[in-house]
């Protein structure tokens, strides 16, 4: 765009920069993806691509982008080049480059001088100190380019020259620990890759404030988009190897479905690794039902307990109460019940309900110290929803004469309803999946041959407590109790069919497809009530 | 995108719908002649917002060193219009822009603009008081520190370029012309939002001064304040027109009456019914839709 | 000032017969009976339960009539009564949890003294020749090292995250991204620890030949991803609560996005942001089971101090997790001291992060 009508409204950078620039990112995102593809192994970094390993190729991508990145930077310095670079390019960005080379200082001085701080301290102090002034000094288009250039051609040459490969090995004096090449390399490179990213993403942009725009926006956009591929990765993990286990023995139609108080049954989807005892010799596929049943049994408890008491309060609180120190006592120990770690609610289980209910680990002390876990995040989201109802509708309802608690109870609760139900899925999912203080009040065998039979155990006395239910009081299984058996079990009793390992991948995955399962029914409910509320 | 070609049909069911002739709207503003040069002019504009259009193939020239108002009924699309002017529309993402605004005699809506440059050449002021949550000095000095026309701290001060009293004269300069320092030049540190509302609108005049514009866009400046500061304010308005071109949304008739050189009407559906001289409009409009609405028939 | 304080304890107990006074005029005699004996029953509930009686169910029936009795005769004011006594229930379960942390870590504070918090010299855990000995110094020089590398990797990701969803990302990404990472809050802390024990912890030992399988380095790291989902969601409900009229103000001007984020947007949520991170660290910090399976449970101290890779590993919440079911007597006591460190850390972090985000409000104007 160099013809006349060009002014500074248009938008005022070169061609030739952006030319430069957009190939470096290229290669930059690249190098980025297959210096973790070699950390997770995908790729063998003693594989050779056009006939150089696939680190020599990293150290020859780094020098490109440094030659490509300095280039920029000095033709426009030298006003080859029509940018708009900032008189400097600011106090952060000399910071990360001052502590990148106190860094370098430190290790290498340690490494070759001494592990004492009088030889690493001044080397670390002069490098930092360089690199702050290199970076803030000059104008921002060399001020951004040339020190990452800088390092970005170190480690290259290094890697290229040989200095560094997959056999080199940096053996640190603070640790037994040792960080061998083959894995390091990928590590430094990623990082220098980052850098490369940014200084290109400036240089594209012209420098200026837009540059460092889209400097900033590639750096979190690289960041976040590895944060969640890690997260995906982790779902993938369980998916691929639990799949199998889940899926031994299942078919479409193997199965029957019985219908209640009537003999029919039609053929169903068979899955017997959910639907199978675990500790039993007498099935073919040792399944996780007992787990399941357990679970559900929890689950249950728990929201029973949780629930009137979480709703109950909410309602108290905003109705009836003023508002003043003592909805704010109630809100800062909510606020700390919720963030109460999880094992603190076990040893309180341990200490307080155990001896008195059930003298050992049960079902109904787990259900107890779920619910307790439970009950603030019930609060919390009832407590907002009905803050959320409009005043209108209880003024509206009591200038009809309605009195107050027949307007809570047909105006208020309804309305909260939906933010509540939200809440409460949200937090089953939390607490389906929680195991620390299952292990203090809960946990039984760990490959237990029946499910709990609670519904069948209910007897009658004349003594009091009148009634009880055994199974209530007897250890169980849940499945996060079970995937953290299985685990510290170390041997599965039947090897011939799983491995420890293989059990342990399909439960986390029945477990993970549980929770997730609420979370995104939770999510979903959300979604729908908040576009209901919006649009009706 | 954009297109600068003139859809017939629609232009021809706009008119179906308004309710008269091609030739009425025609001679109510498209020869509207004025003084001086023209500083934005906008040619068949229309805006969208999903399906619903918000603003109907308006045209017109705005002369610059002048007031010019635009007024309507709510609803009527003149806050859209507004926001057209500095692009601001392009944060709805549902919004979708039509025709062409030329800032002199550069069409913005062409392709690969510089928003930024757009908006430091074309400064807003908006309907509800909206200072920065800092200091009074630094609301004001917050446009040229970024565009980087200004510099303090640590490193610029260890560089030797630091522009501390250049920055305590732009906060005078700016506060002045705001007719604002009085009133709080011995408070500049504190928190901008402590001051009253009447006050953060002028400083949020005095902030976008300090930019240096060619144009400042006003969203109904004045409709969140109590007389006293709207009095004030509009002052302020008329004295900026000496220096800068001033475009103001109103639904105050009698303040575009008291301050504008040239209004505007638009009415419903997002038509620009007549623009004219002020005088004109309120004496002797030649719509009878305008004569309706500013003698309150409707609106 | 404090001339007012007698002045307003005054004025509080003159309030406290008016407000009986208008209790009794309000409410007539039939209720003021039904809540009696609601009162009157729940309470004699919770003390015999807390005596382990097994008489606890007769007052529970008792209860129960009376409720059902009043729910037909005076329903407004049972369920009035009935929602109070709930958010009665939640404070003291609050109370009940602080008290019997504290009384059951008295036998141990007893025995050890403060070296219990102390102790750095070997024996550090368990009977031996110098009687029993219990110091937690240990676990919590652990606790703070993988929160310290939880916390790193936690809250730069996070804030990153969570300037990315609310002001970066575009619409539609936005709608993927946020209930995705809200889903990876709901994975099971257990299943982490699986991940990290059958793949993290082998690669260290693999590659990089840490001591033991397990390290402090390798569990932070997976704490650290944790801790991500609750640092982001709540870093960006605080960047979506400033005004969406101050980003204008600032983009009119001719600032760029970026710069509107780190000038306007950032300054303005930074107490909610913090908010979010001091919440991330005390997920960090209570999250029990990731450790409890990917650390080697050997107590002790690194050296130097911030070798993360040693074959030491263990933190208060997995020596209670791990220790916690089989443990009796003094050892028991000394896991309840454990209990008491990390519960008064994860409060004080709470109330610290709630009253940052009280901060918030005030400086944004109360406006939400």
């Amino acid at each position: 765009m160099s013809n006349a009508t060009e002014t500074e409204l248009r938008a005022g950078h070169s061609t030739l920069g952006r030319q430069v620039a957009l190939p470096v990112l290229g290669l930059a995102f690249l190098t980025f993806l297959a210096t973790w593809a070699t950390t997770f192994q995908w790729i063998d970094e003693t594989r050779t691509v056009l006939g150089m390993t696939v680190l020599t190729l990293f150290g020859v991508a780094l020098l490109l982008m440094a030659a490509g990145v300095a280039g920029i930077g000095v033709l426009s310095r030298f006003g080859f080049l029509d940018t708009t670079p900032s008189p400097t390019a600011g106090l952060p960005v000399g910071i990360v480059f001052g502590t990148l080379w106190a860094f370098i200082g430190m290790a290498v001085s340690l490494q070759y001088i001494g592990n004492t701080i009088v030889y690493w301290g001044p080397i670390a102090f002069v490098l930092g100190a360089v690199g702050l002034l290199t970076a803030t000094l000059p104008r921002e288009d060399i001020g951004s380019t040339v020190p990452s250039a800088v390092l970005l051609a170190v480690l290259g040459g290094l890697i290229v020259a040989g200095v560094l490969d997959a056999t080199w090995v940096y053996e640190a004096e603070w640790t037994g620990a040792i960080f061998p090449g083959s894995e390091l390399i990928p590590l430094l490179v990623s990082v220098a890759t980052l850098l490369g990213v940014w200084s290109a993403g400036k240089a594209k942009e012209g420098f200026g404030a837009q540059g460092r725009e889209v400097g900033a926006f590639y750096i979190i956009g690289t960041v976040v988009f590895s944060m969640l591929s890690v997260l995906a990765l982790l779902i993938w993990f369980i998916v691929k190897n639990g799949l199998d286990t889940f899926l031994t023995g299942a078919s479409l139609t193997g199965g029957h479905l019985n219908v209640p108080f009537a003999s029919i049954s039609f053929p169903f989807i068979e899955v017997p690794f959910v639907t199978n005892v675990t500790g039993s010799l007498f099935v073919e596929t040792p399944g996780v039902m007992p787990a399941v049943v357990g679970t559900l049994w929890l689950v249950f408890g728990a929201v029973l307990f949780a629930v009137p008491l979480g709703v109950g309060a909410a309602v108290f609180l905003t109705e009836y109460a003023d508002q003043g120190r003592f909805t704010q006592v109630v809100e800062v120990a909510t606020n700390g019940l919720w963030s109460t770690p999880s094992i603190v609610f076990g040893l309180f289980g341990l200490a307080f309900l155990v001896p008195r209910i059930s003298g050992g680990n049960s079902i109904f002390v787990g259900q107890l110290v779920l619910g307790f876990m439970l009950l603030p995040l019930v609060l919390i989201t009832s407590w907002e929803s009905i803050k959320a109802v409009p005043d209108e509708y209880r003024d509206a309802s009591a200038a009809l004469g309605v009195s107050k608690w027949q307007t809570i109870r047909s105006v208020v609760i309804p309305a909260a309803m939906p933010g509540t139900i939200t809440g409460v899925i949200l937090g089953v999912g939390r607490i389906a999946g929680e195991t620390a203080p299952l292990l203090l009040v809960f946990g039984g065998a760990p490959y237990p041959s029946k499910s709990p039979n609670v519904v069948g155990q209910f007897s009658f006395s004349t003594e009091p407590p009148f009634i009880t239910n055994q199974a209530l009081l007897e250890p169980a299984s849940a499945l996060p109790y079970q995937l953290y058996a299985t685990i510290t079990a170390g041997v599965f009793p039947r090897p011939e069919i799983y491995s420890n390992q293989e059990f342990g991948w399909g439960t986390a995955l029945v477990l993970l497809l549980v929770v997730l399962g609420l979370y995104a029914i939770g999510v979903a409910s959300r979604l729908y009530f908040r576009r209901k509320l919006h649009y009706e | 995108m954009s297109s600068n070609t003139v859809d017939t049909d629609q232009m021809d069911s706009q008119l179906t719908t308004s309710g008269e002739t091609a030739e009425d709207i025609e001679d109510a503003w498209s020869d509207y002649q004025f003084q001086g040069e023209a500083k934005l002019s906008v040619e068949d504009l229309d805006v969208y917002y999903g399906d619903e259009q918000a603003i109907q193939s308006v045209s017109m020239n705005i002369p610059e060193e002048s007031v010019t108002a635009l007024i309507g009924p709510s609803g009527c699309g003149k806050s859209t219009f507004l926001r057209c002017l500095n692009r601001m529309n392009d944060r709805i993402s549902s919004a979708r822009v039509e025709g062409s605004v030329e800032f002199d005699g550069e069409n913005i809506y062409g392709g690969r603009t510089n928003l930024v440059e757009l908006r430091k050449r074309i400064g807003m002021v908006f309907q509800a008081p909206n200072p920065f949550p800092k200091s009074i000095k630094d609301n004001i000095s917050y446009g040229p520190r970024k565009h980087g026309d200004l510099e303090t701290g640590l490193l610029p001060s260890l560089l030797g370029r630091d522009d501390t009293a250049e920055e305590m004269d732009l906060v005078e300069r700016c506060l002045k012309q705001a007719a604002l320092w009085d009133e709080v030049n011995d408070r500049l540190d504190d928190n901008a939002l402590g001051l009253s509302g009447g006050q953060q609108q002028r400083l949020c005049i005095a902030r976008c001064l300090a930019v240096d514009p060619d144009v400042i866009l006003m969203d109904e400046p004045a409709s969140a304040l109590d007389p006293i500061a709207t009095a004030k304010i509009e002052d302020l308005i008329e004295q900026l027109a000496e220096e800068y071109t001033v475009v103001v949304v109103t639904h105050n008739m009698q303040q575009a009456a008291r301050i504008s050189d040239q209004t505007a009407v638009f009415l419903t559906g997002g038509e620009l019914v007549e623009y004219d001289d002020t005088e004109k409009i309120f004496e002797n409009p030649e719509s009878q839709r305008v004569d309706d609405y500013i003698t309150g028939k409707f609106g | 000032m404090l001339q007012q304080i007698p002045y307003r304890a005054g004025e509080f107990a003159r309030d406290v017969p008016r407000r009986l006074r208008s209790y009794r005029a309000r409410t007539d005699d039939e209720a003021l009976l039904i809540h009696a004996l609601g009162g009157l029953t729940t309470l004699l509930t919770f003390v015999l339960f807390f005596q382990s009686s097994k008489w606890t169910v007769i007052p529970l029936l008792g209860f129960v009539a009376v409720t059902a009795v009043g729910w037909r005769r005076q329903q407004a004011e049972v369920a009035k009564g009935l929602t109070f006594l709930t958010t009665i229930a939640t404070v003291s379960i609050l109370a009940l949890i602080i008290g019997f942390l504290l009384w059951e870590s008295k036998d141990i504070v007893e025995h050890m003294g403060l070296g219990l918090l102390t102790k750095a010299e070997e024996p550090l855990w368990g009977a031996s020749n110098e009687g029993q000995i219990y110091s937690l110094t240990p676990m919590m020089m652990g606790t703070a090292l993988t929160t310290l590398i939880a916390t790193a990797i936690a809250a730069p990701l996070g804030i990153a995250g969570a300037i990315f969803i609310s002001e970066m990302a575009p619409t539609r990404v936005r709608e993927v991204v946020k209930p995705g990472i809200e889903l990876m809050a709901g994975i099971p802390s257990i299943t982490y620890g699986f991940i990290g024990l059958t793949i993290l912890n082998q690669y260290f030992y693999a590659e990089f030949r840490t001591p033991t399988i397990g390290n402090y380095f390798a569990a932070g790291i997976m704490i650290g991803l944790m801790a991500l989902p609750t640092v982001v969601t709540v870093s960006e409900d605080a960047i979506s609560t400033v005004p969406e009229s101050m980003k204008s103000g600032s983009l009119a001007m001719g600032s760029t996005e970026w710069q509107t984020t780190k000038s306007v947007t950032m300054p303005a949520a930074l107490s909610g942001v913090s908010a979010g991170v001091l919440l991330g660290v005390g997920r960090a910090m209570g999250e029990t089971m990731a450790a409890t399976v990917m650390l080697s449970h050997t107590k002790g101290f690194p050296s130097p101090a911030f070798d993360v890779f040693s074959n030491y590993g263990e933190t208060l919440t997995t020596v209670i997790a791990f220790e916690g079911g089989s443990a009796s007597g003094l050892q028991l006591s000394a896991l309840f001291a454990g209990g008491v460190v990390l519960f008064f850390t994860v409060m004080v972090l709470s109330i610290a992060s709630q009253w940052v985000e009280w901060r918030m409000q005030q400086k944004l104007g109360g406006e939400k």
